[in-house]
């Protein structure tokens, strides 16, 4: 791996920008969504008359656009790039993978119809109706062959980390997909076994898919800028099989006091706090990630940061005492953005832009919107996640209480709310900053000096 | 890690293990979990048709984005103190619903004994009002309505809103077909039905008054289902 940018990188050009630039378009649209589910928190008469955008639509369409928009093209442009690169070849089946990607489009545009026209599932983080699934599944098979080809033809036979999380994330995703298809959808189980398949695949989602995605960037890009290997690197299998292993067992955690039987939720609590093996495991091996320089690096290390601190919080919130408190409050919310944006988005941001410049051979257009961008998601993901969880801590001691209504709840979270606003407001600017800087690359930019490449740190910021 | 098939392996077996441990660990726990029969009836009760279609109305407007059909236990949350119910929420009550909407965030009330609110519950031209005005924190849903000139005799479904916007003379407001749905799913939400995992787990040694009140008998056949063992009775 001596030169920057090889035959594997310019060769496997046209899907992976096909990629990213889908992934980029569904953020924006997913911003736009969150920024209107959060004005009608504040002001429900928001867009009230329109019957396509109620708030349980809004905020059902966001997450669709968010999670299977962006996060998963996003997250597979980087997978299967990491895979290529250290495969050792450029990418097989390219073809498979652009159909697929239009495919996979077309079906997220699909859902995005269904839930504003009544569709919505209820189920958290799998708001799909059921007639679209099987698309997806294709869509993301035909995707995925060419990561398979790219890790099954690799010239070393030894597997590096991030291997191991970007074809976890790849092969497991459609298995569980179709598996809750089956239980929820096509021949949904009886009662409240549809809500613990749900927790279930949630859980799925973030533990065997979005986190091991994320995971394989930042193995891939910390040592790659830093110069230096993993420390504590023979951990880093522990950490692999400890995450896959326990993570899903962790779904029942969304149950706790609820209509299941107690087991559910006790074997959460149990293998959420087993997990800490993870995180340790991840915060050993990429501790330099936090002192190193670079943009990337800072988003990853952000990223991190937030993706440990989401697995204290899951395991605390996990306890009998805090859970009455936070169990039906705006924390939960907190929560899942800290994860999902917090962790898993930020982390593909550092890895977007460390791997664009090589992807086309140009440089970033414009080196103070990455800056800008950089600034603008860390304020707003702390503010979205700080304004989120006090408004959740107001609001579960307002409901313990039976002396406060919910009008008062209400009266309580309002500036809170409004602060969620602001954050989204933030983070949407933001966005459009990256996608700005993207276009303006692909268009304006020149070919990068080989030196350019040779100093990556100074690549990344660099204006050229 | 050299060997790709152990590799693969490993990816099925975990999670494969937590399919077979979750999913279908509850699938066998509770897919065959029976009504509960004592002598006169069967419980829980079917939604009447209108109801049971007014189940997908609330399902497909996101309804359960706030609010929730669950109720937790009373030393858990204020959940039996705030009336939303007597007793915790359990398996059984939901075998009969398509799409249980057990629900994630309460910006509003849970909803689960709503038809059994006291003292006054509420009845279908409160909840067509409520739908139609919003109330607080709660958005209007106008197009579930339809504002249409009276032709010959006023509808007998029409509503008249006390609002700040008045319908125009010779005009009327008449709900709906989902809005009629809807409200007669929201009338028939109520679990009245006792079941012997439903009664409170007595502390130890002060058994007594609690579950002596309940008035079902508990079969062992009921007794095997889901969650809290049922109150025995202590020999003397």
């Amino acid at each position: 791996m001596n030169a920057e940018v090889t035959a594997i990188d310019s060769l496997s050009r046209r899907p992976l920008l096909l990629l990213l630039a889908s992934g980029l378009a569904w953020l924006l649209l997913g911003g736009l969504l969150a920024l209107i589910a959060a004005a009608q928190l504040i002001q429900p008469a928001f867009l009230a008359d329109c019957s396509f955008l109620t708030y349980g639509r809004t905020t059902a369409l966001a997450e669709t656009a968010f999670v299977y928009g962006w996060l998963a093209n996003a997250g597979l442009a980087l997978g299967l790039w990491i895979l290529a690169r250290l495969g050792g070849e450029a990418l097989r089946a390219q073809n498979w993978i652009v159909v697929g990607t239009l495919f996979w489009n077309a079906g997220i545009t699909i859902a995005l119809i269904g839930l504003a026209t009544g569709d919505v599932t209820g189920f958290s983080l799998l708001n799909l109706p059921g007639y679209v699934q099987p698309l997806l599944l294709v869509a993301y098979g035909a995707i995925a062959v060419s990561g398979i080809l790219a890790w099954g033809g690799r010239r070393r036979s030894m597997m590096y980390a991030s291997q191991w999380y970007a074809v976890a994330a790849l092969i497991l995703f459609p298995w569980f997909l179709s598996v809750a298809g089956v239980m929820l959808f096509w021949s949904p189980a009886r009662g409240v076994v549809q809500a613990v398949v749900a927790g279930w695949y949630s859980q799925c989602v973030w533990t065997l898919w979005l986190a091991p995605a994320a995971l394989a960037v930042a193995y891939y890009v910390v040592p790659k800028v830093t110069g230096r290997t993993l420390r504590s690197y023979s951990f880093a299998a522990l950490g692999f099989w400890t995450l896959l292993f326990m993570g899903p067992w962790t779904g029942g955690r969304h149950l706790i006091g609820g209509p299941v039987p107690a087991w559910i939720p006790t074997i959460a609590v149990v293998t959420g706090a087993l997990l800490f093996f993870h995180y340790i495991i991840v915060a050993l091996n990429l501790r330099d990630t936090f002192a190193a320089p670079g943009v990337s690096l800072r988003f990853i290390a952000f990223g991190l940061a937030a993706y440990l601190l989401g697995g204290v919080t899951d395991a605390l919130t996990s306890f009998h005492g805090l859970s009455m408190v936070t169990r039906f409050t705006y924390v939960e919310n907190a929560e899942q953005q800290l994860a999902l944006y917090g962790a898993i988005s930020m982390i593909f941001f550092g890895g977007l832009y460390y791997a664009v410049p090589r992807i086309t051979g140009r440089a970033w257009a414009f080196g103070g919107l990455i800056t800008g961008h950089l600034g603008f998601s860390a304020l707003g993901v702390v503010g979205l996640v700080l304004a989120l969880a006090v408004a959740g801590l107001v609001q579960g001691g307002g409901l313990l209480s039976t002396e406060v209504s919910f009008a008062e709840i209400g009266e309580l979270t309002q500036p809170w709310l409004v602060a969620v606003l602001f954050a989204q407001i933030i983070l949407l600017f933001g966005n459009i900053l990256l996608s700005v800087n993207f276009l303006a690359t692909l268009a304006l930019s020149q070919k990068a000096e080989v030196a350019q490449f040779r100093a990556p740190v100074a690549m990344e910021v660099s204006a050229s | 890690m050299k060997h790709g098939f152990y590799f693969l392996l490993g990816l099925v077996g975990a999670l494969g293990l937590s399919w077979a441990g979750i999913v279908m660990g509850s699938n066998t726990q509770l897919a065959s979990l029976p009504p509960y029969a004592d002598d006169t009836d069967t419980s829980p009760p079917w939604f009447p048709g209108e109801a049971a279609r007014g189940e997908y109305v609330y399902k497909d407007l996101g309804c359960s984005a706030c609010h929730t059909q669950q109720v937790r236990r009373p030393d858990f949350g204020s959940d039996v103190a705030r009336g939303w119910g007597d007793r915790q929420s359990v398996a059984r009550d939901y075998i009969y619903q398509p799409f249980p909407q057990l629900g994630n965030n309460r910006v509003g009330p849970d909803l689960t004994n709503l038809a059994g609110r006291r003292p006054n519950p509420p009845d279908e031209e409160d909840l067509m009002k409520l739908l139609y005005e919003g109330h607080g924190g709660m958005p209007a849903y106008k197009f579930l309505f339809e504002q249409r000139k009276i032709i010959g005799q006023v509808s007998d479904h029409a509503i008249k809103p006390s609002g700040a916007a008045p319908i125009p003379a010779g005009y009327e407001l008449v709900p709906s077909r989902r809005a009629q749905m809807l409200v007669a799913y929201l009338r028939n939400l109520n679990t009245t039905s006792d079941y012997p995992e439903s009664r409170p787990i007595p502390a130890a040694g002060a058994e007594s008054a609690g579950s002596a009140t309940k008035a079902k008998p508990a079969p062992a056949k009921a007794a095997s289902g889901a969650a809290p063992a049922p109150a025995k009775k202590a020999t003397p």
